[in-house]
């Protein structure tokens, strides 16, 4: 479809400027600073100091840690918030007559903001857990971690569901019937037919959970607080401890340019894996 | 059907949107679009006496939030008196210093704020206007006013002090007057069920206000501090941190873990009779007046080397950023003034802020009966400084840690107090 | 035929209990915001002893509700109404164009969706300040300055979602269109924007959810008393040492609310503008 030059611009311009202004140019500045050794406060010196930040970051054992860390958060995290969101789907969308009020009900974590849920659930994981006997589990490293874990995946299962039941709901009933008629169980249905149709779901899906998990942030710090000794410090965590807590602003940018790299470059993976295995009907 | 829901709620959004936009000019324009209800009764143009070409706009930012309320109104009061608009910033406790120093550098910050005088005000030192043409400086409390590079930039806020807050039923203060004693009461109390010595799981309860003693009786803090910050010496081989390791050890053998502890359960415990003795501060009063308080309660010293004395210090002062325009800074000032001189200032401090003196000539009569103690000893000058104000900026964060895993390991008092030590120096560099 | 029936019931009995219990901490919020604290401290998941408005009451009152609540529904309704006109304009012009910039631009957009805020926090605030002070446009401290702020954030993810909702449609009747005489500007509005109607309700929710329970950003530019959002006005109750639990619920309750209505109402279109697209195949 040909279309002017003067429609494209009206049509794409307004939307590209507020963009570039809000997050073109900081970001750029950003990178400007990171070359730069400097504690944030205007009047005080900035000085110069070329790839050094960059070259701190392999020495930084608490940055390194917590970047292992923030990965295997990620990964476990989207393998629960994506097996728990597909099947609740899966429930939601049969003809169960409370299946609408449970779609509703699975949802509602998503509706409370994250600082306020994290520390919700921090009173949950330390007092309530106290009061039963289970102890604290915010003082120990791997529970803290387990306790991200469960509090993430409650908060974004319901998003994901709802994603998951779009593509469900969009696969046509004839295909299904026909499998039906073929004599196909409810898993290999499930494996053979729904899976491959649900690949653009997937990949959206994926790429959303990726990337949120990989920036947590408000459930990190109201949950744990980073504790117990830092053991949970996620990414995010981590950059905004360096550039308020330590006032290390040029090095915090530095680890913050290299988190995005990071980032883009294990969801470009991500997406061109389940691009591929898309099935258009 | 659905189209034009869809179409009706996006006219209301751009009728919204035009309501909005057409309200806020472009700054040009004079600060009138500012909707604060302060400016309800008077607004800038027509300022009566005073015209406001001398007086610019104050904008408050500050730390404390118990009194942010009050505050407000208190600023509402003053505009009532003098025509000033006046502007209250809130701010959620954690994020303030973040904030207030994103908002200096931004050339975007407010008039008037506070800081812990200590190493904060040091490091924005830049920033801070000098305050001594304030006609009452001369009268504020000796070694009270917060001087940074020779000039006075402070006003204290109020008194803090914090020690062994404790329930005169469950424990005789005249006796823990040592470690040992007061170790052996740790001991007596864990075997009669209940909690000897509370501490709660954040930074300062955890681990500042605890290890600003044995900094603070040292012959001369100041320079002990330096020497301990350099490497010179190592706090090992002081008496003071040795009985230190010796209290923490005692701790952790008799007392609840503090990690599981927030600040709101250790006052919960307290005030049940759960805990005999919290190491807290006078501004914990507030927190018991959801309880059924039946008991006097107090506050003494922690013992160590025989200490008798309670830390008290200034926690907070007003500062004025020097880079606000100068109209704005005669407002501050003009305010600053109000507050401590004025009738209807004064009794803000004292009585809805529930301030200690510091200036002299005020009297308070609101005072929880901590603050008394505190205020007390104060007059007398029987008092141990706050340490911990001079320690490198940020340093709760190291500290606390290296506590927590002291509590769950069994780290001797010796290596605690070793790797304080060595988290001192590495935050010095 | 009966047992078919009993298993029925069984699975509605089940699938409800799960959800009660999946949202516990839902009970958690609502029990607490009617409990004094020393009631709070003796037993974290009692039920209250009396019903008392009172915490609703103090929490409404501290929060400015009534600003607050304004500020916070124009802020979002605004946002939201240009983010779903401007993102549905450039995707659509994006997928019709296939074109180098756009692909680049596209790229750049879903791109930026990775970059952790705390990366820009800064750099940002110091641009609008620039900008305030060298424009002569204040952007900081106003409620028109932050929806320009979140146009900005939302593009990538609108842009993106529309892309792949508009890369389903057939071109087939846009060119029909444009042989009966429809310019380009008439071919979007009257042809494509009503299909994307799925799409358009996805983003409204994810936005409103999202701008509405938004805390960093509107804390770093909205200062005066007049302009503060909910969950700025909320974090008063969350002090640096202790939580008011009992006010800072009942304000959580109250936030939740519209958010809750908005999303039930919307349900409704989600379901029947997916089914509808489903029929068609």
């Amino acid at each position: 479809m040909k279309i002017r030059k003067g429609w494209y611009a009206l049509f794409t311009f307004p939307l590209m400027f507020i963009f570039f202004v809000v997050v073109i140019i900081p970001f750029a500045i950003g990178i400007g600073f990171s070359f730069v050794e400097w504690d944030g406060l205007a009047k005080h010196a900035m000085s110069f100091v070329g790839f050094d930040n960059y070259l701190r970051v392999f020495t930084d054992a608490r940055f390194l840690q917590s970047a292992g860390r923030t990965t295997v958060y990620t990964l476990i995290s989207v393998v629960f918030v994506n097996v728990v969101g597909l099947i609740f789907a899966l429930i939601v969308t049969t003809k169960l007559k409370t299946a609408n009020i449970a779609r509703t009900m699975l949802f509602v974590p998503y509706l409370i903001g994250g600082l306020i849920l994290g520390y919700i659930w921090k009173s949950v994981f330390s007092e309530f857990f106290l009061s039963i006997d289970w102890g604290n589990w915010l003082t120990d490293k791997t529970k803290a971690m387990i306790a991200m874990i469960v509090v993430t995946t409650w908060q974004m299962a319901g998003y994901v569901m709802i994603v998951y039941i779009t593509g469900i709901m969009a696969i046509p009933d004839d295909v299904l019937e026909a499998a039906n008629v073929d004599g196909a169980s409810f898993l290999r249905t499930l494996f053979s037919v729904k899976f491959p149709l649900l690949m653009p779901s997937f990949t959206i899906c994926l790429f959303l959970t990726l990337s949120n998990c990989f920036k947590v942030y408000d459930v990190n710090i109201a949950l744990t607080g980073a504790g117990p000794n830092y053991q949970s410090e996620m990414f995010s965590l981590n950059i905004y401890n360096e550039i308020f807590d330590l006032s290390n602003f040029g090095y915090g940018q530095a680890k913050a340019i290299i988190f995005f790299l990071i980032i883009a470059v294990i969801t470009m993976i991500q997406v061109s894996i389940t691009k591929k295995r898309e099935v258009a009907m | 059907m659905k189209k034009r829901t869809i179409a009706l709620i996006i006219a209301m959004t751009m009728a919204f949107g035009c309501i909005t936009g057409c309200g806020n000019t472009a700054p040009a324009s004079q600060p009138t679009e500012n909707k604060a209800e302060v400016s309800e009764t008077k607004t800038p143009e027509a300022a009566p006496e005073e015209s406001s070409d001398d007086f610019g706009k104050l904008v408050i930012f500050q730390s404390k939030t118990e009194i942010m309320d009050k505050l407000n109104k208190c600023a509402e009061d003053f505009t009532d008196e003098t025509g000033i608009e006046v502007e209250v910033w809130e701010t959620s406790g954690d994020k303030y210093f973040t904030d207030l120093k994103t908002d200096l550098s931004t050339e975007a910050g407010p008039t008037l704020f506070s800081l812990a005088p200590g190493s904060e005000s040091v490091e924005m030192a830049d920033y801070l206007e000098d305050v001594s043409d304030l006609s009452f400086i001369d009268k504020v409390s000796a070694g009270m006013v917060d001087e940074v590079n020779g000039k006075k930039v402070g006003i204290p806020y109020t008194l803090e002090g914090f020690g062994l807050v404790y329930n005169a039923d469950l424990v005789d203060v005249s006796t823990i007057n040592s470690t040992d004693a007061l170790v052996s009461f740790l001991e007596k109390a864990k075997a009669d069920g209940i909690n000897g010595l509370g501490f709660s799981q954040e930074d300062y309860f955890l681990i500042m206000h605890v290890l600003n003693t044995p900094f603070a009786i040292q012959d001369d803090p100041d320079d002990y501090l330096s020497k301990v910050l350099s490497g010179d010496v190592r706090m090992i081989d002081n008496d003071a941190f040795k009985e230190f390791g010796k209290f923490m050890e005692a701790v952790r053998a008799n007392c609840k873990n503090p990690a599981d502890i927030t600040y709101d359960n250790n006052c919960g415990d307290f005030a049940t009779g759960k805990t005999a003795m919290i190491h807290q501060g006078n501004w914990c009063y507030s927190m018991f007046a959801d309880y059924d308080v039946n008991f006097n309660m107090g506050i003494t010293a922690l013992p160590l080397l025989g200490n008798n004395k309670v830390a008290v210090s200034v926690p907070a002062a007003w500062y004025i950023n020097t880079d606000a325009d100068e109209a704005s800074k005669k407002s501050a000032k003009k305010f600053l003034e109000w507050l401590y001189t004025s009738e209807t200032g004064k009794n803000y401090l004292m009585a809805e802020f529930g301030f200690v003196p510091v200036v002299e000539g005020m009297t308070s009569e609101s005072l929880d009966p901590i603050s008394a103690s505190v205020a007390d000893v104060a007059a007398k000058g029987d008092t141990i400084p706050w340490s911990m104000a001079n320690w490198p900026a940020g340093i709760s964060t190291s500290l606390a840690p290296i506590v927590m895993q002291f509590y769950v390991s069994d780290m001797t008092g010796e290596e605690l107090v070793n790797q304080l030590n060595d988290a001192f120096v590495s935050a010095n560099k | 035929m009966k047992s078919v029936k009993t298993s029925k019931v069984f699975a509605n009995i089940a699938l409800m209990i799960f959800c009660l219990l999946y949202l516990f901490p839902i009970y958690l919020i609502l029990t607490n915001s009617f409990k004094s604290r020393s009631e709070m401290y003796e037993n974290m998941v009692a039920l209250p002893s009396k019903l008392s408005l009172k915490y609703y009451e103090s929490a409404l009152g501290k929060m400015n509700f009534a600003i607050s609540i304004k500020n916070s529904l124009i802020l979002t309704l605004v946002s939201i109404a240009i983010l779903v006109i401007l993102c549905s304009m450039t995707a659509w012009m994006f997928v019709r164009s296939k074109n180098k910039l756009s692909g680049a631009l596209f790229g750049i957009l879903v791109a930026t969706m990775l970059i952790p805020f705390q990366t820009i926090m800064m750099p940002l605030m110091q641009e609008m300040n620039w900008i305030g002070n060298h424009v002569g446009v204040k952007m900081t401290d106003t409620i028109p300055g932050l929806v320009f702020m979140y146009i900005g954030f939302g593009a990538g993810m609108g842009v993106f979602l529309y892309h792949g909702f508009i890369s389903s449609i057939p071109v087939s009747l846009e060119e029909a269109a444009i042989i009966d005489g429809c310019n380009t500007w008439r071919v979007f509005w009257k042809i494509v924007f009503p299909m994307l109607k799925p799409t358009t309700m996805t983003v409204i929710i994810l936005d409103v959810i999202w701008i509405w329970n938004d805390y960093l950003l509107p804390s770093l530019t909205l200062k005066a008393k007049a302009n503060r959002t909910i969950p700025i006005s909320t974090a008063k109750f969350f002090g640096q040492y202790t939580i008011s639990w009992n006010e800072a619920m009942a304000a959580l309750v109250v936030t939740i609310i519209p958010v809750a209505i908005f999303y039930l109402a919307c349900q409704k279109y989600i379901i029947k503008g997916v089914a509808a697209g489903a029929v068609k195949g």
